[in-house]
């Protein structure tokens, strides 16, 4: 793929959900045993392109979950390269006893896409939002969780999980306009974490869309004099221990900010490595307050759950110390 | 073609020595006791596949022309490790391990692809979907084997049973079978009492597989038919009408033996009757 | 370059087409080059070109060149 800053603006405007689209059709073209699978939401994942160039690497098996996963580990398991796709409660939960078996268990390798995952389609309710995603699949053993910052980093994401040999959840965040938080290509490593900004006070961790918020509330925390490290945390499992440590060596709190229950997802996660270490500083662990609120648009419900710009700092400042 | 009477032969014969094996098994399972009955009610479908039908190689249970076959139904794997003992795959000493720690033979299959088995099953409903996706990869390899996948008719109240049998047809999957163990029973009783499925028959067919009943315990039958069926552009959906716990006099059609010890006297009055034959 | 030539260039660019193949008669999902991918590049296109942001109703009626010129009058392009 050309990274460039045209690209990078284009697929910041269309989302990541179709920049997934176009990202797939690049990688068809060097991956022969490519296979994409989805469950009636082509349009929906930006696939209506790919599926006209590749009609062969492709099969829509309606809307049939528990099914997609099947057929996807029964073509791994002849040795080629799968790739599901549908909205993430679907992707994630509604055949997650599917994805135990065939890639927890049996560890057949596929590569997974959860679109429309958060708070991103909060007008159509809570069916189709996803704030469980990351702490079911936490749970089940093999498979590493990737939530890409914005459209480039879900480019990024997507082709180091399609050639990686581990099966991988990419969590898809955002609408269309997403923020761009990576200006320009840079290195990206599955489990490694990336410091956006080093500050000596607190420590942000973050991954997905709440990533650009947590950038936005770091600069508003600085003209408060709280000087904030934002770490872009985007592969939640397995979590970078090292990047934990170092924040609880250096900084007064914690804070990790998530587009998802506050139970089972990224603040869990950090929480349950942070236990073991001896004198570590408190944690703020911000996201949604397990409960599924009235439903309405994607501002209104960050707005709501705290993970706006405003709301993260408003919420670091009454926990500080 | 029908069976020669020595083919007919050879296939009875390993149909003895798979129960034999599920005997064996069974009793070494002692008070964890073991799934008798399901196992029972398709030794004679395993042993036409493995013995005859299927297209293996006893040389490399990985073979890349061998066809594919799935225990959807996987607490039946006594009858799966018989068969893949009598193919040689599993060491007669290595069934003896069965169910016992750190065994690679546990009461539903655990994949080990060095001993053929291709696959973990055991959570119901999720073994046809995996032959829909085997079966597409060998068509895409441009290759001709078959996938057979056996299911239980209790097996058939998974919605993802059906998730995947509306698929297959729809993804012209000639190259799939799905064999279905109609012994109508399934945990806790007959499929009548818990839940009715009423026609498998008509339930499959109309979902646009090549659909026959047959009687699953007539090695002369089943063969024909699937022989016959092979001819189909279809999936091919299989009722084999079958009995649970067939074959020994205490188990058939009793079913208190979908889960239980094989006693010493069971066991011993079992072999009689085997042994007998 | 005026506007209407930035327009032609937006188009051309956004949507990949070969600049021989470009005709003034092209609508969405007419051409291949125009499916729903590619009316979000040109969208994105057209807002950065002409530095405006279009409302959603126009970005949604916005199905031919000739419609879009039209639309476009509305945030005083042409």
């Amino acid at each position: 793929m050309i990274i460039n800053e045209r690209n990078i603006k284009i697929w910041s405007t269309i989302g990541s959900r179709a920049t997934f689209g176009i990202a797939v059709l690049e990688l068809a073209k060097e991956i022969d045993n490519l296979m994409v699978l989805t469950c009636d939401v082509s349009t929906s994942a930006g696939l209506d392109r790919y599926r006209k160039f590749y009609p062969d690497k492709y099969i829509d098996l309606g809307i049939a979950e528990q099914n997609l996963i099947g057929v996807a580990a029964g073509l791994s398991s002849e040795g080629f390269n799968v790739v599901t796709t549908t909205f993430a409660p679907f992707q994630a939960i509604r055949c997650c006893e599917q994805i135990k078996v065939n890639i927890g268990y049996m560890g057949q390798k596929i590569c997974m896409v959860g679109i429309a995952s958060g708070l991103a389609l909060g007008n159509l309710g809570y069916t189709h939002c996803c704030i469980e995603d990351v702490g079911i699949l936490r749970t089940i053993p093999g498979i590493t969780i990737i939530s890409p910052s914005d459209s480039l980093e879900t480019v990024k994401a997507l082709e180091a999980s399609v050639k990686s040999d581990k099966s991988i959840y990419i969590r898809l965040t955002g609408s269309s306009n997403n923020p761009i938080v990576n200006h320009k290509d840079y290195s990206f490593e599955i489990g490694k974490s990336i410091e956006l900004r080093d500050g000596k006070d607190i420590t942000i961790f973050c991954a997905g869309a709440m990533v650009y918020n947590c950038l936005e509330a770091a600069k508003k925390l600085d003209e408060k004099n709280i000087s904030c490290s934002v770490v872009n945390m985007h592969t939640i499992k397995p979590i970078d221990k090292d990047a934990i440590k170092k924040a609880c060596e250096k900084s007064n709190m914690i804070v990790s900010v998530e587009e998802h229950n506050i139970i089972g997802g990224l603040g869990s996660a950090i929480s349950e490595y942070k236990a073991t270490i001896n004198n570590s500083p408190k944690q703020l662990t911000i996201g949604i307050n397990d409960n599924y609120s009235k439903g309405g648009s994607y501002k209104f419900l960050q707005e709501k759950h705290g993970l706006t710009s405003d709301k993260i700092v408003e919420s670091v400042l009454k926990n500080l110390n | 073609m029908p069976l020669t009477l020595k083919d007919f032969q050879k296939i009875k014969n390993f149909s003895v020595e798979v129960k034999k094996n599920i005997l064996e098994m069974a009793f070494a399972a002692g008070a964890s006791s073991s799934h008798f009955g399901g196992a029972l009610s398709i030794v004679e479908i395993i042993s036409v596949l493995y013995s005859h039908k299927m297209k293996i190689d006893k040389s490399d249970p990985n073979s890349a022309d061998r066809d594919r076959f799935i225990l959807s139904k996987g607490h039946a794997c006594l009858a799966y490790y018989a068969a893949l003992c009598e193919v040689g795959f599993i060491k007669k000493k290595e069934l003896k391990t069965f169910e016992k720690d750190d065994s690679n033979l546990l009461g539903h299959p655990v994949v080990n692809r060095k001993l053929g088995i291709d696959f973990s099953n055991g959570s119901l409903g999720m073994g046809l979907s995996l032959g829909i996706g085997v079966a597409t990869a060998i068509k895409k390899n441009k290759k001709n084997n078959n996938v057979f996948v056996v299911l239980g008719d209790g097996e058939c109240n998974e919605g993802s049973v059906w998730e995947a049998a509306m698929a297959a047809p729809n993804l012209n999957l000639e190259n799939l079978y799905a064999i279905i163990d109609n012994n109508n029973f399934q945990q806790t009783g007959s499929n009548e009492e818990i839940m009715n499925t009423n026609s498998l028959f008509e339930k499959w067919a109309s979902f646009g597989w090549h659909t026959i009943e047959v009687d699953g315990h007539d090695i002369e039958k089943f063969y024909k038919v699937i022989e016959d069926v092979s001819k189909s552009s279809k999936p091919k959906a299989i009722i084999a009408k079958t009995i649970k716990g067939k074959g020994f006099s205490f188990s058939e059609n009793n079913n208190e033996w979908h889960h239980a010890v094989l006693s010493k006297s069971l066991y011993e009055k079992a072999k009689k009757e085997l042994y007998s034959l | 370059m005026d506007n209407k030539e930035q327009y032609k260039k937006i188009f051309i660019e956004s949507l990949s087409i070969e600049p021989e193949s470009f005709n003034e008669n092209i609508k969405y999902n007419e051409i291949p080059e125009w499916d729903s991918i590619g009316h979000m590049t040109l969208m994105s296109g057209l807002e950065e070109g002409f530095k405006i942001a279009m409302e959603t109703d126009d970005i949604v009626e916005f199905d031919s060149y000739k419609t879009g010129i039209e639309i476009l009058k509305k945030y005083k392009v042409f």
